[in-house]
């Protein structure tokens, strides 16, 4: 294929290497598109059918497990899934789903023996037919392959991780919080797992669980991030409409000790705006929380620099509030639902990005429920701020208040009108003098134009003109000396002082 | 004790519940810093603090949260203290109602984390010198004992009671999860996060290894 990139190319090479005389395509394996479509609607076809024996393996296992758990805690329980559902809902992924996420692992499933991690290492000629998200996720199990390898138990948490993923996929349909209860429940196994059985030190289980995290997380994101068995969306809807009603919540309302005014504040204010916004564009809960600890270094920062003092949870909150007010992020709750069902809860629990995660959920606590009282207002005065009446950043509307700073106002305005009526009229005077500037300018180059055809008339015709010129270059030296014969003292003066060399 | 799981490192979370400005900052600070007014501190924040300390051999991380004491921002108080180990009350000494505001907390406290949670009643201190009426004394003592809580009295800016105080905590948190791992038999799992039930997910690692491929080791 390399020898195409030469500048000498044997036509022959350009065409399918099927040899059916249509030229061929590097990305297709030198097939034509033709070809190439035959040639991996086959291969395809071969995917699926193992893929459907395996998914069937597990559908089944997991049905077994699923029956068993519910004999023994709940026999009265919704009775299992019909399969035939489920297998409607398969084909149905089969082409996207399934084959994205094996495509990368057909090549040890047949030879259970010897499973190697470089699978992935060979050209994968499909995925350029890939869609965005899937290959999104190839690229994630790449790394996770990559950062599992040099682990003594790498290929057992591996193993672990993508059949736990295939189950889920295929559960989708459960209640977001049993999913949720899934998904944590194999974070601690595994976890406890690893601590036991594989004596990993407690710092490098956790830095593999949070890639276990985030391989299972951008698999699964799609199908449980806002899902539709929940109110989240409506829940999202109704946080961002009642943000919106409150754009007239001011910094002294909330006692928020930060000054926008000192440049280097309202810079960390306007980060950290834009990293809880961004929170929403990140797909592993872990990255999502590294926004929140992100956006609240920025506060913090603001805080420090306009108090000179350590931020307390007393001035934080406030803060983080103010922000989040004037953010308005995207899809807030869907976000923290997702965060609080599917992080790794060490994290959530104990952590400095659990502890920052829980003041956003205050704040967004405190937004729900805000009223008057808790923003030093009165009930009246919420109320009318709520509704638009009024805003604080116009005068307040009581009657001698608005008496007094109306006419204030009015004298204001009639200033001001003194003002431009002088301006017009000094103005004019400019102009008037800027008329009368440009006609004696005018009467200026007539005279002179007048004054040089006079002259040039009183000249005698026939002169030359370059003894005038000669004339006038001697002049000037003429006079100088004539200048210097004049000063008579200077014969008095000593002669000037000669260089002299002195053979040092 | 060190019969379940040897070098076991423990976790606690702690909150630091008080009125606004009774001095919760000043306290962490001195705790995890040792510093007291410092013009130069150099942290950050002071509403997240960790400390790691080693108690008769084991190894505890203590994460410590700072709680927003504004009384507009009582209500949110649950989601800051779920799910953890223990809390310190701090009031001021010469203002009884400070104390009255430990007194709702700690009725919260009870309600929503049962006596799992190991309670700690600060009065703080400024100067030592500072007289109060020896009733007030004998009231806040024993009302601490009332609740099953321990009372200090501490001053961040002597760097008094404080040591003593969150190395009191600690070691009531080792016992409160000592017990609770022996109520379940087994110490496996040292957080709260011990999961009930029968997992789907159990069977696999079952399962996998039949398949002959990870013995290899």
């Amino acid at each position: 294929m390399s020898q195409r990139r030469a500048i000498h190319v044997d036509p022959s090479e350009l065409l399918c290497t099927k040899g059916c005389g249509f030229y061929g395509n590097a990305a297709w394996q030198g097939l034509c598109s033709k070809c190439w479509r035959d040639e991996n609607q086959r291969e395809k076809q071969k995917q699926i059918q193992e893929d459907w024996a395996l998914a069937e393996r597990l559908q089944r296992e997991e049905e077994e497990a699923y029956a068993y758990r519910q004999q023994r805690t709940q026999p009265h329980s919704t009775p299992i899934k019909p399969l035939s559902k489920l297998e409607e809902r398969k084909t149905k992924e089969k082409p996207s789903r399934v084959n994205s996420v094996t495509k990368l692992f057909t090549a040890k499933t047949p030879s259970k023996k010897d499973v190697s991690f470089d699978a992935h290492s060979s050209p994968s000629p499909s995925s350029s037919t890939g869609r965005h998200s899937s290959a999104d996720s190839d690229i994630t199990t790449k790394e996770f392959i990559d950062f599992l390898k040099p682990l003594k138990s790498g290929r057992e948490i591996f193993k672990q991780c993508r059949a736990f993923t295939e189950s889920m996929i295929y559960k989708r349909d459960i209640e977001v919080d049993e999913f949720s209860e899934c998904v944590q429940d194999f974070y601690q196994n595994l976890s406890d797992r690893l601590l036991t059985q594989f004596k990993g030190s407690s710092e490098h289980v956790e830095s593999v669980m949070d890639e276990v995290e985030k391989y299972i997380m951008i698999r699964l994101y799609k199908d449980v991030f806002c899902p539709e068995t929940t109110d989240d969306e409506k829940k999202d809807l109704a946080i961002q409409k009642r943000i919106r009603s409150l754009h007239w919540v001011t910094i002294e309302m909330l006692c928020v000790p930060v000054d926008e005014e000192i440049p280097e504040v309202s810079d960390s204010v306007v980060k950290a705006i834009t990293d809880v916004i961004e929170m929403d564009s990140k797909r592993v809960p872990k990255d999502k929380l590294a926004c929140v600890t992100r956006c609240s270094k920025h506060i913090f920062n603001a805080i420090k620099v306009s108090t000179k003092e350590a931020a307390s949870a007393d001035d934080f909150l406030p803060t983080l509030i103010y922000i989040v007010l004037k953010a308005n992020p995207p899809r807030l709750q869907s976000n923290i639902q997702y965060i609080t069902r599917f992080c790794n809860p060490s994290r959530l629990m104990t952590g400095e990005d659990g502890y920052y995660f829980t003041n956003l959920c205050c704040a967004v606590a405190f937004i729900e429920k805000l009223d008057g009282p808790s923003l030093n207002l009165s009930p009246e005065e919420f109320e009318l701020y709520m509704s638009g009446q009024a805003s604080p950043h116009w005068p307040p509307p009581t009657a001698a208040c608005s008496s007094a700073t109306g006419s204030a106002a009015l004298t204001q305005v009639n200033q001001s009108m003194d003002l431009l009526t002088g301006l017009g009229v000094r103005q004019e005077r400019v102009l008037e003098k800027a008329r009368q500037m440009e006609s004696d300018l005018i009467d200026w180059t007539d005279e002179v134009e007048q004054k040089v055809q006079s002259v040039l008339d009183s000249l005698p015709a026939g002169t030359p003109e370059l003894p005038v010129t000669t004339d006038s270059g001697t002049t000037p030296t003429a006079a100088s000396s004539a200048i210097d014969s004049d000063n008579v003292e200077n014969e008095l003066l000593p002669p000037p002082l000669q260089p002299q060399v002195f053979a040092g | 004790m060190a019969a379940t799981g040897g070098g076991k490192t423990y976790s606690f979370k702690v909150v630091l519940l008080g009125e606004g400005c009774v001095g919760k900052t000043s306290l962490v600070l001195r705790y995890c810093e040792n510093k007291f007014n410092d013009k130069h501190i150099t942290t950050l924040q002071a509403s997240f603090l960790t400390k790691k300390l080693n108690i008769t051999g084991r190894r505890v991380n203590l994460a410590i949260w700072d709680t927003a004491g504004q009384e507009r921002f009582h209500a949110l108080g649950p989601i800051y203290y779920r799910d953890s180990n223990g809390a310190v009350l701090v009031y001021d000494i010469t203002d009884m109602d400070s104390f009255q505001k430990v007194k709702n907390w700690v009725k919260e406290l009870r309600k929503m984390l049962g006596n799992d949670i190991c309670l700690c009643i600060v009065g703080k201190i400024l100067l030592l010198q500072t007289r109060f009426s020896g009733g007030a004394i004998v009231v806040v003592y024993s009302y601490a004992e009332s609740v099953g809580a321990k009372h200090y009295h501490t001053s961040a800016k002597l760097n008094k009671g404080i040591e003593e105080m969150f190395l009191d905590l600690c070691k009531r948190m080792m016992e409160t999860a000592q017990a609770e791992e022996r109520l379940k038999g087994n110490g496996a799992s040292q957080s709260a996060s011990s999961r009930r039930g029968v997992q789907i997910v159990d069977d696999e690692p079952q399962a996998t290894p039949t398949g002959g491929c990870c013995s290899s080791g």
